[in-house]
């Protein structure tokens, strides 16, 4: 398997009472095409500061990070945003959708934003919100979406430009066990097209469906636990068929 | 702590946390009071000695004056006729405890620099008068001998001085001294020039061609404030057949008072408008600078509620807030005012001796505070009407609201093939409807003002292109003087409206930007690039922009016809002008938005998208 993402001594501080806060601290990273990777940790201990940095949401304070085998730390805002578009595919635990656009123009932006033409966007986007079923919600504003289709549409948002990689905090987080399982079969599709998953969760049963799981304690990864050699798509359907027996 | 301790308190503490704020709305409001503080010192700041020259000269409470042009025959018959008639029915008239004159008036000209001006001689008795006796400054009143008395306006201009030789009909006479009078306005904003001169002195000039033009009748009466109905009794004094020449009329000393300083009250009226312009345009500064906190006013609202404190309380602790910079910006213009009005008025050419700003009345006080009042309803009713409405929880969660149904426009535009980044702004342009009439409105006032600044440009062309009247050179020359001020105060208030236009903008525009900070993250995470953002949040904005342009050139307009008239030509804006101010407006005002939309979006994503 060819690598797609790589960090190297990845560091972000923020300014402290006293000395600076090392919110990430130092990670070393590397995740392969087709690979799922779940990372966990007491609240606070840096999961979502790594997942932006990696998505260039943030800039590092030290440390180089790979994208696609290109060198990303150092692009420019608008370089990042044109690489990102292409090639970072992001679900906020706090969804951050577009107020202002229905579900379906939220789903369709990353598209157009690449230059897909509208009618193969709005077609791709509403494929997708049919597979994690709230296609009869499309036409809404946010607003008036409950949370767990918020959250079902940022995943489509994030999906549609079939990234690189996907960097999903907390993506099941509001969901019930069905939307999950719907979530989860979403993502194990990821894997046979090549595409990386790293994944912030709480949930030791949405984490267990990944290839390996990092635990990260005060902005440092202090331990790998590889779940299953050769078992993404068989760990994550085997989540699955877990999450679907408590149906 | 008691209560009034703690709504002085908590205001305080609200002004501190955001002192630009309070520091931006104290500045625009002294500006504003400042200017108005200054127009309402100015008012009747030479009425004080008015009242003095008056007090010293016996100055009358009626005046009849007859007045026919010298330069036609007249009906020298009906003018003797009515002299008789105004001496015999005013002088025994009841009420009259004093009589001055009838005194002749001969109509002639006086050298002046290079050129002529218009003469009237009064003819007096050199014996003092009980009514109207001038009170002469330098030299000596009329007597024994030849010689004239000038009025003091008329020395000044010529610069002559008891002893000195002034031309008058092209022959040499001797200034006999200098007085000043209420009778008449000072030379040479008020024409034409006045000498006073013995019967003997106007034998000769009657020799030398001046002819008559007229007389003056001056009354004192019993109670001066009765002037008005004494006046109103012998209305029929002032009927003359409508073939005749002949101007007869009477004046009651506060009419003359009040037309002697037409100077200083075209200066005080001129800063009178440019105040409440500049108070208008304070206003929408305000009201958009409360808009722009009023999510954060409501949710303290919200959080006082919470602990208990009333619904009243709440009003008062707002009231409070914005009371304490009204107060100081009203104090602080008044004080101004005070400052410069003295100054100002010394220049005036028809003051009678040092100016006074008259007394701090409640009238004047009040019209000052006005625009401060305006401020403290502003930003005390609605956020406190809203947030004692809604109940607590929801003032506490009080946010941008989201919106309600998706933008047709936006959909339009889409299909029509705009650019992502347009149709993006399209859809957040109506996001906040109360948000962009408050905008809209705010840069509304700022076209109108600009409107109005361009029109007072062309006014003042035109007043540069008026050509001089011949044979009145002095006067001309303390007229350009005067409009030197005007065009002063003119230019100063329009550079001060564009600059208050584009603080609103500004304003505006920063807010525009704090609001969108989190969708312009958003669009950011997904790949949108920073000028995207940049040219979404522009164009989120110029749906105001153009609502601005639409009803603020119709405004500015009707504002101007309003003020035009009077002293200020008429000036008809070109339709370019306006095609061109209509283009302009929203260029400018999307350079204006960039400003803040660029450093929003040079900003990381991750710390925006927890903004709120």
């Amino acid at each position: 398997m060819s690598m797609v993402l790589e960090a190297r001594g990845l560091v972000r501080r923020y300014p402290g009472d006293g000395a600076p806060i090392r919110a990430v601290d130092g990670v070393d990273l590397v995740v392969e095409a087709g690979e799922a990777v779940s990372v966990m940790g007491p609240s606070g201990c840096g999961k979502s500061t790594l997942l932006h940095l990696l998505g260039g949401l943030e800039r590092p304070d030290a440390g180089e990070l790979y994208l696609g085998g290109a060198r990303v730390d150092g692009l420019s805002e608008t370089r990042w945003a044109v690489f990102r578009r292409r090639n970072v595919g992001f679900v906020f635990q706090a969804f951050h959708l577009v107020d202002e656009l229905t579900a379906v123009e939220n789903v369709e932006l990353p598209a157009l934003l690449v230059g897909v033409s509208r009618r193969a966007a709005r077609h791709r986007a509403m494929e997708l919100l049919e597979r994690l079923g709230v296609a009869e919600r499309a036409g809404r504003l946010p607003d008036h979406l409950s949370g767990g289709e918020r959250q079902r549409v940022a995943v489509a948002r994030a999906l549609i430009n079939q990234p690189l990689v996907v960097l999903a905090d907390e993506p099941t987080g509001n969901l019930d066990s069905r939307a999950t399982g719907d979530i989860l079969r979403l993502f194990g599709e990821l894997a046979r097209a090549g595409q990386a998953l790293l994944l912030v969760t709480h949930d030791a049963r949405v984490a267990s469906t990944a290839d390996r799981l990092l635990t990260m304690r005060d902005g440092a990864i202090v331990a790998q636990t590889r779940l299953g050699a050769g078992t993404s798509v068989a760990g994550l359907l085997a989540g699955l068929a877990e999450l679907g027996g408590e149906r | 702590m008691r209560w009034p301790g703690l709504a002085v308190r908590l205001a305080a503490r609200n002004l501190r946390r955001r002192p630009g704020q309070a520091l931006l709305l104290l500045l625009t409001l002294t500006i504003a009071t400042g200017v108005l503080g200054v127009a309402m010192s100015l008012y009747g700041s030479a009425d004080e000695p008015w009242n003095r020259t008056w007090r010293a000269t016996n100055g009358f409470h009626v005046s009849f004056t007859v007045y026919h042009p010298p330069d036609e025959p007249g009906d020298r018959a009906l003018v003797a006729a009515l002299r008789r008639r105004a001496t015999t029915q005013l002088t025994g008239a009841p009420g009259v405890v004093a009589v001055g004159g009838p005194w002749s008036h001969l109509y002639g000209s006086i050298q002046i620099g290079g050129g002529s001006e218009d003469l009237t001689a009064e003819v007096r008795d050199p014996r003092p008068s009980e009514v109207d006796q001038p009170l002469v400054t330098s030299g000596r009143w009329l007597g024994e001998g030849d010689g004239v008395v000038l009025e003091s306006g008329l020395a000044a201009t010529l610069g002559a001085s008891p002893g000195d030789t002034v031309m008058i009909q092209g022959r040499p006479f001797s200034v006999r001294g200098v007085a000043q009078t209420v009778s008449r306005g000072r030379f040479p904003l008020s024409r034409p020039a006045q000498v006073w001169v013995t019967p003997e002195t106007a034998r000769q000039l009657r020799e030398l061609g001046m002819a008559e033009e007229g007389f003056v009748l001056q009354l004192r009466l019993a109670d001066p404030t009765r002037a008005a109905e004494f006046v109103a009794a012998h209305q029929s004094l002032q009927t003359v057949p409508s073939s005749s020449s002949i101007v007869p009329y009477l004046e009651t000393w506060q009419q003359r008072r009040s037309e002697s300083h037409s100077d200083i009250d075209i200066v005080a009226g001129t800063l009178f408008a440019a105040g409440a312009l500049i108070a208008v345009l304070t206003i929408a500064t305000a009201s958009v600078l409360i808009a722009g906190r009023m999510a954060a006013q409501i949710r303290q609202v919200g959080t006082l509620k919470a602990v208990g404190v009333t619904p009243r309380q709440v009003i008062v602790v707002l009231l409070v807030e914005h009371l304490a910079i009204a107060a100081v910006a009203t104090a602080v213009g008044l004080g101004i005012g005070r400052l410069l009005a003295p100054p100002i008025a010394a220049t005036s050419v028809t003051l009678l001796g040092r100016p006074q700003p008259p007394p701090l009345t409640v009238t004047r006080v009040a019209i000052v505070a006005a625009v401060a009042v305006a401020v403290v309803l502003l930003g005390t009713v609605r956020p406190g009407l809203r947030g004692i409405r809604q109940s607590t929880l929801r003032s506490l969660a009080t946010g941008p609201r989201p919106p309600r149904r998706p933008g047709r426009l936006a959909g339009l535009a889409a299909r029509a093939g705009m650019p992502l980044p347009g149709v993006l702004g399209l859809r957040s342009a109506w996001r906040r409807p109360g948000r962009l009439l408050t905008n809209a409105t705010g840069l509304a006032l700022g076209v109108a003002m600009i409107v109005v600044a361009l029109a007072l440009r062309d006014s003042l062309e035109l007043l540069e292109l008026r050509p001089p009247e011949p044979g009145h050179a002095a006067s001309d020359a303390a007229v350009a003087v005067l409009y030197d001020q005007i065009r002063a105060i003119i230019l100063g208030t329009a550079g001060l409206l564009l600059v208050l236009a584009t603080l609103n903008a500004w304003i505006v525009a920063t807010f525009a930007a704090r609001d969108a900070a989190r969708n312009q993250a958003v669009l950011r995470a997904v790949g949108a690039t920073p000028r995207q953002t940049v040219i979404a949040l522009i164009v989120s904005q110029l749906g105001a922009c153009a609502i601005a342009v639409t009803l603020g050139i119709p405004l500015g307009l009707g504002l101007w016809s309003l003020m035009e008239g009077g002293d200020l030509p008429e000036a008809n804006l070109p339709a370019t002008s306006l095609v061109l101010l209509a283009a302009a407006v929203p260029a400018v005002f999307a350079v204006i938005v960039s400003v803040p939309a660029r450093l929003l979006a040079r900003q990381p994503v991750a710390p925006l998208l927890t903004y709120e």
